[in-house]
């Protein structure tokens, strides 16, 4: 396997209005081809993952005028889609597929006036058979659901609030440093511990923003990457699990998940081990997932994540930066799209003031559903040896 | 009212005419011996697709929960919201509100009692849960 991620196009992101996601996807790919230096007409592969509001796909090919495709498909494996699609558009370009793959993400969920969780159509669903029953008792959001997942973690190994404010101030204190992240006045632990309980142990601090937008980014080959105009981001390892808890006695939800069996196949197909990770973008719906997923990479003990990100390790200056660009606590909330598009500044070693020194192998994850779909990436500015 | 109305199809029908009459179903696999929720197409532990409804304890502990706190409109504010994960004795998983719980009460691996309550005449009768 030899590709490598030769462009990357982000939007302006959050409350921007006016646009429709094929729009803001059409931005974006644009953006990125001109980062990357090649023409629009050279695309041959599409890979199209519709966000929250599921408005756009693989008819995007249309309006791109794109009229020489040889891959082409809407993807959706919610948050770990990203991940999903580099993976699919290295194995394209190595089979003789295709040479140039655009993967993107676009959502326009909030609209001007209206509050963040009106961009969610959860409750509206008619309620029809043993299936609407957990919606039916109120479980209805993705909040509640994590925090299920929380407080099972909290309890097992004494995880606490607070630890879970450690992510949100880290990522913050990245997220000031990031001209593109949303949210840039600092925050501390106090602030995280007075902000409003969303679903208990959950507070606001703990939960991702809602963003209008997209992110797009280019695929080629490793030997066509050397030829472009920025510093290649070699894909050298991916890995895909997801979990299928059973909902049913010995299920690991909360505790353990798809992080675990995607990371040590990514890591064993990079040729790298945990300890090798310089900069790490993780998933952060919530701050409890930035903590799992840590843990379940092997960056600690399982139960140690709690004491692990109190340490600061993951701020700026900490022992493993995570989430350099504020994730999507405080960045933007773009999917798998969020971890990856900063992974790749990273690598390239854009990161301007917030640029973490030591970035030759890049940790991306991604989750989708509730802790249900898991992705990994490994990425590095080098050519793997 | 937490519980929103919930109508019944032909898979879902012996589930609430058993709900009706205060009694929890499951779905049970007679080749495993295993019990899965009520939605469960599959055995969840084999696999198997000879599953049937089978009555169940009505009992289980808690997994884990969580409390949305009742918002303020309009002067006044809406009691807070409790949900929890319930393991059923025979295994399966319930999500399910617990009207008027105490909350200094509610624990990992708290007791509780599987109710049906009918949040409106045109919905069928829902599961709750409450401490024991």
């Amino acid at each position: 396997m030899s590709a490598a991620i030769v462009g990357l196009g982000i939007t302006e992101m959050g409350k921007v209005y006016g646009k429709t996601a094929t729009q803001f996807a059409v931005e974006a790919i644009t953006l990125a081809a001109q980062d990357a230096g090649i023409a629009l007409s050279e695309i041959d592969g599409l890979l199209v993952n519709p966000g929250v509001k599921n408005d756009t796909d693989l008819r995007l090919q249309s309006v791109l005028r794109m009229q020489n495709t040889r891959l082409l498909a809407t993807i959706q494996g919610f948050g770990s889609s990203a991940g999903q699609m580099v993976q699919q558009a290295a194995m394209a370009i190595d089979a003789g597929m295709a040479d140039v793959v655009v993967c993107v993400y676009a959502d326009a969920p909030l609209t001007e006036g209206k509050r963040s969780s009106d961009a969610y159509p959860g409750q509206a669903r008619a309620m029809v058979g043993v299936s609407s029953l957990a919606p039916a008792a109120g479980l209805r959001a993705a909040p509640e659901r994590y925090a299920l997942a929380a407080r099972r973690h909290m309890d097992a190994y004494g995880t606490t609030s607070e630890q879970l404010g450690a992510v949100a101030v880290a990522a913050r204190q990245w997220a000031v440093m990031n001209p593109h992240a949303q949210m840039r006045e600092p925050i501390t632990l106090e602030d995280h511990q007075a902000s409003r309980v969303i679903a208990d142990p959950l507070r606001l601090l703990d939960c991702c923003l809602v963003s209008n937008g997209a992110v797009a980014v280019i695929v080629t080959s490793a030997e066509r990457a050397a030829t472009l105009q920025q510093p290649p981001v070699h894909v050298w390892g991916w890995g895909q699990s997801h979990p299928g808890y059973t909902n049913h006695r010995d299920s690991d939800f909360g505790l353990v998940t798809g992080a675990k069996r995607s990371g040590a196949d990514a890591l064993r197909m990079a040729g790298v081990g945990v300890s090798d990770v310089d900069v790490r973008e993780i998933y952060d719906c919530f701050t409890y997932t930035t903590l799992v997923t840590l843990e379940d990479y092997g960056f600690c003990e399982k139960g140690e994540g709690g004491a692990l990100v109190e340490s600061g390790a993951l701020a700026p200056g900490g022992s493993l930066p995570t989430n350099t660009g504020g994730g999507e606590l405080s960045g933007y909330y773009m999917w798998g799209m969020t971890p990856l598009s900063e992974a790749v500044i990273q690598a390239r070693g854009q990161g301007g003031e917030r640029q973490v020194d030591k970035h030759d192998v890049v940790l991306v994850s991604g989750n989708g559903g509730v802790l249900d779909f898991h992705s990994t990436l490994v990425l590095s500015p080098h050519r793997k040896g | 009212m937490a519980l929103a109305s919930v109508v019944r199809d032909d898979f879902s029908a012996p589930f609430f005419d058993a709900a009706a009459r205060g009694i929890l179903l499951l779905r049970h696999s007679p080749s495993s011996g295993e019990w899965s929720e009520p939605s469960a197409v599959l055995c969840a532990v084999t696999q198997a697709d000879d599953l049937e409804w089978r009555e169940a304890a009505g009992t289980g502990a808690i997994v884990s929960w969580t409390v949305k706190p009742g918002r303020s409109r309009d002067g006044e504010t809406a009691p807070d919201v409790v949900l929890a994960l319930v393991e059923t004795t025979e295994g399966p998983w319930l999500s399910l509100w617990l009207p008027d719980a105490d909350q200094a009460r509610l624990a990992v691996g708290a007791p509780v009692r599987i109710d049906f309550v009918q949040p409106n005449a045109e919905s069928e009768h829902l599961p709750v849960a409450s401490l024991v």
